[in-house]
């Protein structure tokens, strides 16, 4: 192994600045809350919009979405309203892995499938679906599937039963940690990263757990993370003087109330239509539609020659704009606004992709979670989830103390992943 | 008889050429029949390429999830065409439960690809007749007629064969198998002018029944029908000419996109 100074990086996907202070005050995380006492802790503003893979693929390139490529989940085929998934593939900008000195072990960081050779090991993440495309190099496959491997929770399970769920939630933790152990020790390696995504999982079909002391799940919400402090523990105590930790989350999380289905909202405004006698999907969008979303809240304006039932002349943009920014801001659920920030791509986005990104992005206000939802039947709804994203509180811890001007006072995940690669490189 | 040689003949030599050229070579072969129009039309000119009696087994991957249709029309045509019917089932995982319900990437893995190896495997075939087409979709635009795949059904398509002037590439390393696509170039149209022209039965859930058809079929679990009034062979190909839907669209979309999106939806995306 080298003697030069290492980095290494943990992810908890979607905890929240608040949480992890708390888990370190009350004794569930005192590994954790050792680095928070004597390092640097801030809050660390997401991706616009705050999804995962939009936030980790930000921190892995240092880059924004207009630079990197990845805006959302979906995305449509250009010039279609054909839906695709973007990929790892569709990453613009080099991770930092694939500028760093040395050799990178890379372990189950969102949209970074499917992986590609580079220097090193690499395990993709969510939404990785077949093992053989999930891990660099293949020799590794039998190993990791030895140890009982999973790429991911199965996150339908908490549909039908809580405690399947749980079972799955655990033994993904377990078989991550062995994956990560087996992979400190005997792989050569300058720079380690570990995405821990089970956070996320549980934070969205377990917000209440959390939140009520006497939750029949409180305990085993509160072990999960009990068991990650004693990975971070470890890393702690395996670590060189010179070496750096970042342990970081890609957006922060909070109590869901409602959920507001977006294009249903554009549908009852008649700014959304669909081909008569069709179902209220992305491929039946008529001509005459002003615009149209897709998750969570990206709005897209139905433009003359960028889509193939486009209706809005280009000199017009302008205009529907303003009317699109009427109709959400005004919007009120229970008597109280639920848009409280409506950003134009302009705002958000800079870099040679900006004509891929939505014309307008929509943040909820607190409790209130944004969907796309073309088939949802009414404006407002609630489903299994009790937790929802946010976009000011997720958190970068680091094990020293930063020099001034190395990150600015409120930092974002593109602040972030310019400092992985300042430190990488 | 015709006076003149025209396109349908023209792809009809072609592809009996093919068929008779992959037997040569290979012997040890059998047809994947999955009973839909293409694998059906290369049947017939398989029959025609060895006057009437296929001389190698035809190969049918049950995943039990097919239309009664489908069941109905093999059974029928196996013993009207004296077909040597092979049905292969991946029992281990029908008997695990595996199905459209728990999982559409694993069902479709488990029961057909994973089928297909263990048929494979079990009877030794050397090579596989495909009755797969260029235009159904996009990755079959990179096919070769004469297709290696490895022993893990890898199939490194930045690496073929060139197959310049209708020269093919027909000899295999030996751990691989060759798949055989005798219809490649033939176009959905031609598939129907085809069928019309040689009277092949049609299994009748391509035809319209109140206002709807199927255009690809395959599982009963995974198929949708389109929107169509063409209740006959003439009026699909009346239809096929100005049609702008993909022949694929009811299908549920490729495994991984269709896994892609469960996972998404089971978060709440979507």
């Amino acid at each position: 192994m080298s003697t030069d100074s290492r980095t290494v990086i943990v992810g908890l996907d979607g905890v929240p600045f608040g949480m992890l202070k708390k888990f370190g005050e009350t004794g569930v995380m005192p590994n954790t809350h050792e680095i928070i006492k004597n390092g640097y802790f801030s809050k660390l503003r997401s991706s616009i919009p705050e999804i995962s893979s939009v936030a980790w693929s930000s921190i892995i390139t240092g880059a924004n979405a207009a630079e990197h490529g990845i805006f959302g989940f979906i995305d449509t085929h250009p010039g279609t309203y054909s839906m695709r998934f973007p990929n790892y593939t569709d990453v613009k900008v080099k991770p930092f892995w694939e500028v760093a000195r040395g050799e990178s072990v890379i372990v189950n960081v969102p949209a970074t499938y499917p992986v590609r050779p580079m220097n090193g090991v690499h395990v993709a993440g969510f939404v990785a679906i077949d093992f053989n495309k999930s891990v660099y190099p293949s020799q590794l496959v039998p190993l990791l599937k030895d140890m009982d491997y999973r790429l991911d929770v199965d996150a339908s399970k908490a549909h039908t039963s809580m405690d399947d769920f749980l079972e799955d939630v655990d033994k993904t933790l377990d078989a991550r940690i062995a994956a990560y152990r087996y992979l400190w020790k005997n792989q050569d390696w300058q720079n380690f990263m570990l995405i821990f995504t089970g956070t996320d999982r549980l934070m969205h079909f377990l917000w209440c757990a959390y939140a009520d002391e006497n939750h029949k799940y409180h305990e085993l919400f509160v072990d999960h993370f009990r068991k990650i402090d004693v990975v971070i523990g470890e890393i702690v105590a395996d670590l060189n003087e010179n070496d750096t930790l970042l342990i970081l989350s890609d957006h922060g999380f909070e109590g869901l109330e409602t959920e507001f289905y977006v294009n249903r909202l554009l549908i009852e405004k008649g700014l959304l239509q669909f081909n008569p006698g069709t179902d209220p999907n992305l491929s039946n969008i008529a001509y005459g539609s002003k615009a149209f979303a897709l998750d969570p809240a990206r709005i897209f304006i139905n433009q003359k020659g960028k889509y193939p039932e486009g209706s809005v002349a280009p000199e017009d943009r302008e205009s529907v704009i303003t009317e699109l920014t009427a109709v959400f801001s005004e919007f009120e659920i229970n008597g109280k606004k639920a848009i409280k920030h409506i950003y134009r791509k302009e705002d958000v986005y800079s870099g040679p992709y900006i004509d891929e990104g939505a014309d307008l992005i929509l943040i909820a206000e607190s409790g209130i979670n944004l969907k796309g939802a073309m088939g949802a039947k009414q404006m407002t709804g609630k489903g299994p989830f009790t937790g929802k994203h946010t976009l000011d509180d997720a958190f970068l811890l680091i094990n020293k103390k930063i020099d001034a001007g190395q990150l600015p006072p409120t930092p974002s995940v593109i602040d972030a992943g310019q400092y992985i690669k300042s430190k990488v490189s | 008889m015709k006076d003149k040689f025209d396109h349908l003949d023209k792809l009809e030599s072609q592809s009996v050429f093919i068929i008779r050229e992959a037997y040569s070579q290979y012997r040890d072969v059998a047809l994947l029949w999955s009973i839909g129009k293409d694998s059906t039309c290369l049947l017939w000119l398989v029959r025609k390429a060895f006057f009437g009696k296929i001389p190698f087994p035809v190969l049918h991957i049950d995943t039990t999830h097919k239309f009664k249709e489908i069941y109905d029309f093999r059974e029928k045509y196996a013993k009207e065409w004296d077909l040597n019917l092979v049905i292969a089932k991946n029992e281990d995982a029908l008997a695990r439960g595996v199905g459209p319900d728990t999982g559409k990437f694993e069902c479709c893995n488990e029961l057909k690809t994973v089928a297909l190896k263990q048929a494979i495997a079990e009877y030794g075939y050397k090579a596989l007749y495909l009755g797969i087409r260029r235009d159904e979709h996009g990755i079959r635009a990179k096919e070769r007629v004469f297709s290696p795949r490895d022993e893990d059904f890898e199939w490194d398509y930045k690496n073929q064969p060139p197959e310049l002037w209708d020269q093919y590439k027909t000899k295999a390393a030996e751990e691989e198998h060759i798949r055989v696509h005798p219809i490649l170039g033939w176009r959905e149209i031609d598939i129907w002018e085809y069928t019309r022209r040689e009277n092949i039965p049609v299994n009748s859930l391509y035809f319209a029944q109140d206002q709807k058809r199927f255009r690809s079929i395959g599982c009963e679990t995974c198929c949708g029908p389109v929107d169509s009034q063409a209740d006959s062979i003439d009026k699909i190909i009346e239809e096929l000419k100005i049609t702008k839907i993909s022949e694929r669209s009811g299908r549920a979309q490729d495994k991984e996109s269709d896994y892609m999106m469960q996972k998404l939806r089971s978060l709440g995306y979507m």
